[in-house]
């Protein structure tokens, strides 16, 4: 009884400690990418957070609204998301549709809170920061749509990450996706529709 | 695996102070506990990546209803394809196999070679063959529809541009296999001493300018782009493109079995794009990829190459059709033009989306390599566009080193994204012309793209009001491009086209296009037929200039194959230059009457865009019909007499997908997996931790 009651209870523990970990992780990690970030900023290059790193700084992203910065990391896949928000696509110069996937329980947390008309603010590497406004949110299917990033228009901003907020299922198929759109330097719009 | 490791150490420390305290017994029950947590640590993770590989690279149709939909249609595609002389007779057969219990419709959208007249179509459902019938479009939809609807089989394959084609095939039988044969022929290219064929798989999603139509929804809906101004008949030119993953693991594949009989010695027989395996007897090769099956994501291009010194200058061709005599005449000039003037270049790189992966690599490498060639009395600027055009200089400037220098670094620097906007790409090269007009320069414009655009006849026509003195060469880029794009754009630009495959075939094509580039090796090209008087149509009716190596092709009808066929142009230095051919020593050859409608058919809707009328429908549609060709207005139906679906029985319309070129991106991204397990572990912790609690405080009561 005592046994099987001991191994309840580590066993509980460890994966308490394991679950812990995850954003205790995200925070240390955005930690070490400031310093990364910082010195890819002096440098003018791409510079490796931790030298075993596929991944490195490409932006910060910065929610005034909710006092919220963090750096983004080039990439999507699974290990880079653990430490950052990961830049799905767009240029460095942000002449495309720019698209930025976060997990839902780490970074990204604080994007349910995000409100028509919050600004999200972008900087790149030249350290010039780009305004974006909210326009609004909806909730996506992922096994139905796709992002079709020729159909966005110029100067968009899309931040995605995992719905709803508050389930413990990891591969849930929704997606909420926050759509924002370039202001101050107003870039021309232009009305397109691209072939599937 | 590094962050469990720690803590496992701690657990292993644990086992070693526990084996002080307790027996040996006591010891193995701990041990084999704690293997027990550590297997369950171990295998945690595996199950949860299996997990979350089963989850990725699945893409499922959906149907109105959004509903779950695999796609049921399996196709195979097994062409046989035959050269003789110059011109190759291919058929095509693509099956369809229903794998669903359900009847079904089975549309496909796909790529034929961009000069390919269709001539044939067969369905074959089990072992009956019915044969199809040449009607006017229109008709032929509506006989396609009503034989749809009363539960027959029928097949219809229709144009939708030169190079793509739409099937549609009814009344699938679940379980069963529905087949149709497409009968077409195309020319051989011959350029530069050496034979090409392309076998066309798969196409470059195309963009499409212009704004939406309708209000289309903010979402993908069912994988066809909306009707924009521009291009009204967007939906029937973009199928869903998807990764060879996608689609069944016998799906979307190509045997190909390629005879060449071309009557010359031949050195050598290869392939840009494939390994081939080939068989020789006598002069007649046999050529078939290796490896049996090839995937449809890239073009499939084989090139044959005479023995050195035997390559054919002059060819004549004869065939007798319904009592008419055609010719189709061959003849390379042979001469070697000379670089005169200075030239003004521009180069003009496509960087939109569709190019991005190999693409790009391949077009800055091909950029980087035309700027190697440049010599400072040149001038030359660079111009990128995808939605926007960017230049690198206001207008062109002299290429000095620093000026290569900063244009090598600015090519460098291009990324693929954004859309196609050809439009302004193709006014800013070309209106500089006119503001310096000196007679001493020769104006060349580089055109480096992939052709994936949905609005071709609009750029053909800005092509020829802008062009003006200069001339566009266009290099064509990517597995699967555009080719009739780019072989007509470079035909309105006075200009040639080159085509890039991999990676590995950058230089050779490159080479032969700077040097032909120099300077047009005959201008003013004119054919005199024997006899020829008006009604005895030949195309093409005006010959463009030709360049070093390329040859003319000229059919004519109704010229029986007697007396000498007179070829005069003017060489680059002024003086005149003529060749004769006799037309006795003509050779036999079939499809000629084909060729000479295409090019017929070609000839009058070039003439509409000339004087921006509408083409002659009725007449196209009475040659088309007449000659047995599909066309822009002519499109096969095949009709099965007996109903096999009984009204009642719902049969289902299944868009067959085409795959992603090799080496190219999705322009669809899909959305990534944004969460992590740590709510899930941290709940599974807190309420194991929770009940162990509760079970150790309950046990200490029962014990007080």
């Amino acid at each position: 009884m005592t046994r099987l009651l001991l191994l309840l209870l580590t066993s509980s523990a460890t994966l308490l400690v394991f679950g812990l970990w995850i954003p205790l992780k995200a925070a240390i990690a955005q930690e070490l990418l400031e310093m990364a970030w910082a010195e890819s900023q002096a440098r003018q290059t791409e510079s490796r957070p931790w030298p075993w790193a596929d991944t490195w700084p490409v932006a910060r992203l910065a929610i005034p609204e909710l006092n919220d910065s963090m750096i983004v990391l080039a990439g999507t896949h699974g290990e880079s998301l653990a430490f950052g928000p990961g830049w799905l696509t767009g240029n460095d110069d942000h002449a495309g549709a720019v698209i930025i996937a976060g997990h839902r329980d780490t970074h990204f947390r604080s994007l349910k809170t995000l409100e028509t008309g919050n600004e999200i603010r972008l900087q790149d590497l030249d350290g010039r920061w780009q305004s974006y406004r909210v326009q609004g949110a909806r909730v996506v299917d992922s096994r139905v749509e796709l992002i079709d990033t020729q159909r966005l228009p110029a100067g968009t901003l899309l931040l995605v990450t995992c719905y709803p907020f508050d389930s413990v299922d990891a591969n849930g198929p929704l997606r909420y996706v926050v759509r924002a759109s370039v202001e101050g330097k107003q870039r021309e719009q232009i009305e397109t529709v691209a072939g599937i | 695996m590094i962050i469990s490791s720690s803590p496992l150490r701690l657990y292993s420390k644990a086992a070693v102070s526990k084996r002080q305290r307790f027996r040996l017994k006591r010891f193995m029950e701990g041990v084999s506990l704690w293997l027990a947590v550590m297997l369950m640590l171990f295998v945690h993770p595996l199950y949860a990546e299996a997990n979350e590989v089963e989850n990725v690279g699945q893409l499922h149709f959906v149907d109105g209803q959004g509903q779950w939909q695999e796609p049921a249609l399996v196709l195979d595609s097994e062409f046989d394809i035959r050269v003789s002389g110059l011109i190759a007779d291919s058929r095509l057969l693509r099956s369809f196999r229903n794998t669903s219990d359900e009847w079904r419709e089975g549309v496909f959208v796909f790529p034929l070679p961009e000069k390919a007249s269709v001539y044939g179509l067969t369905m074959k459902v089990g072992e009956r063959t019915i044969e199809g019938k040449v009607q006017p479009k229109e008709t032929a939809r509506r006989t396609y529809e009503k034989a749809k609807q009363a539960g027959q089989h029928a097949a219809n394959v229709e144009q939708q541009r030169p190079n793509l084609f739409t099937a549609r095939v009814a009344n699938i039988p679940p379980g069963e296999t529905v087949s149709v044969e497409l009968k077409y022929q195309q020319p051989v290219q011959y350029q530069a001493g050496v034979f090409e064929l392309t076998v066309p798989t798969t196409l470059t999603p195309r963009y499409m300018p212009g704004a939406p139509v309708s209000t289309a929804p903010d979402q993908w809906q069912g994988g066809w782009a909306m009707p924009t101004t521009e291009v009204p008949d967007a939906g029937a030119i973009s199928p869903f493109t998807v990764n060879p993953a996608d689609v069944a693991a016998d799906s979307h594949r190509a045997s190909i079995n390629l005879v060449i009989d071309s009557g010359l010695a031949l050195e050598s027989v290869s392939s840009p794009s494939h390994r081939l395996v080939t068989g020789q007897d006598g002069q007649t090769f046999r050529v078939r990829p290796d490896g049996g099956k090839i995937l449809m994501n890239r073009d499939f291009v084989v090139r044959w190459r005479p023995v050195a010194g035997l390559e054919p200058s002059a060819a004549i061709f004869h065939q007798s059709w319904e009592v008419e005599d055609y010719l189709m005449a061959m003849l390379v000039p042979g001469e070697s033009g000379t670089m005169a003037l200075p030239r003004d270049l521009v180069f003009v790189i496509d960087t939109s989306g569709s190019m991005a992966g190999e693409s790009i690599r391949q077009a800055r490498s091909a950029l980087q390599a035309g700027l190697d060639t440049l010599t400072p009395r040149d001038r030359f600027n660079v111009i990128q566009f995808n939605s926007q055009t960017h230049s690198l200089f206001m207008q062109p400037e002299v290429a000095t080193g620093n000026n290569l220098a900063r244009a090598r670094q600015y090519v460098d620097r291009l990324r693929a994204d954004g859309g196609t906007e050809m439009a302004p790409a193709l006014s800013r090269a070309l209106e500089t012309a006119s503001e310096n007009e000196d007679g001493a320069r020769v104006r060349q414009v580089i055109f480096i793209t992939d052709g994936a655009v949905g609005n071709e006849a609009a750029l053909f026509r800005q092509i020829r009001r802008q062009l003006g003195n200069q001339r566009l060469f266009t290099v064509g880029i990517g597995s699967a491009p555009n080719r009739h794009f780019m072989r007509e754009a470079a035909r309105w630009g006075r200009g040639t086209y080159t085509a890039i495959h991999s990676p590995s075939d950058v230089d050779g094509p490159l080479k032969a296009l700077f040097s032909a580039m120099e300077s047009p090796v005959l201008t003013d090209v004119r054919v005199k037929w024997p006899g020829q008087h008006a009604g005895k149509e030949s195309f093409p009716g005006r010959p463009g200039d030709l360049f070093q190596g390329e040859p003319l092709m000229h059919v004519v009808r109704g010229i029986p194959p007697m007396g000498e066929l007179v070829v005069s142009g003017r060489l680059p230095g002024g003086e005149q230059w003529s060749r004769t051919l006799d037309l006795q020593q003509a050779a036999p050859a079939t499809g000629l009457n084909r060729h000479w409608a295409r090019e017929k058919i070609d000839s009058m809707e070039d003439e509409a865009r000339v004087t921006d009328r509408e083409p002659d429908q009725a007449g196209i549609t009475e040659l088309a019909v007449r000659h047995g060709l599909m066309s822009a207005y002519t499109s096969f139906v095949a009709v099965d007499s007996t109903l096999v679906r009984n009204a009642e029985a719902p049969v289902e319309s299944d868009n067959l997908p085409t795959l992603l070129p090799a080496g190219s991106q999705a322009g669809m991204l899909r959305y990534p997996q944004t969460a992590t397990s740590a709510p899930l572990l941290i709940a599974l912790g807190l309420v194991g931790l929770m009940f162990s609690i509760a079970i150790l405080l309950l046990q200490r009561r029962t014990i007080a």
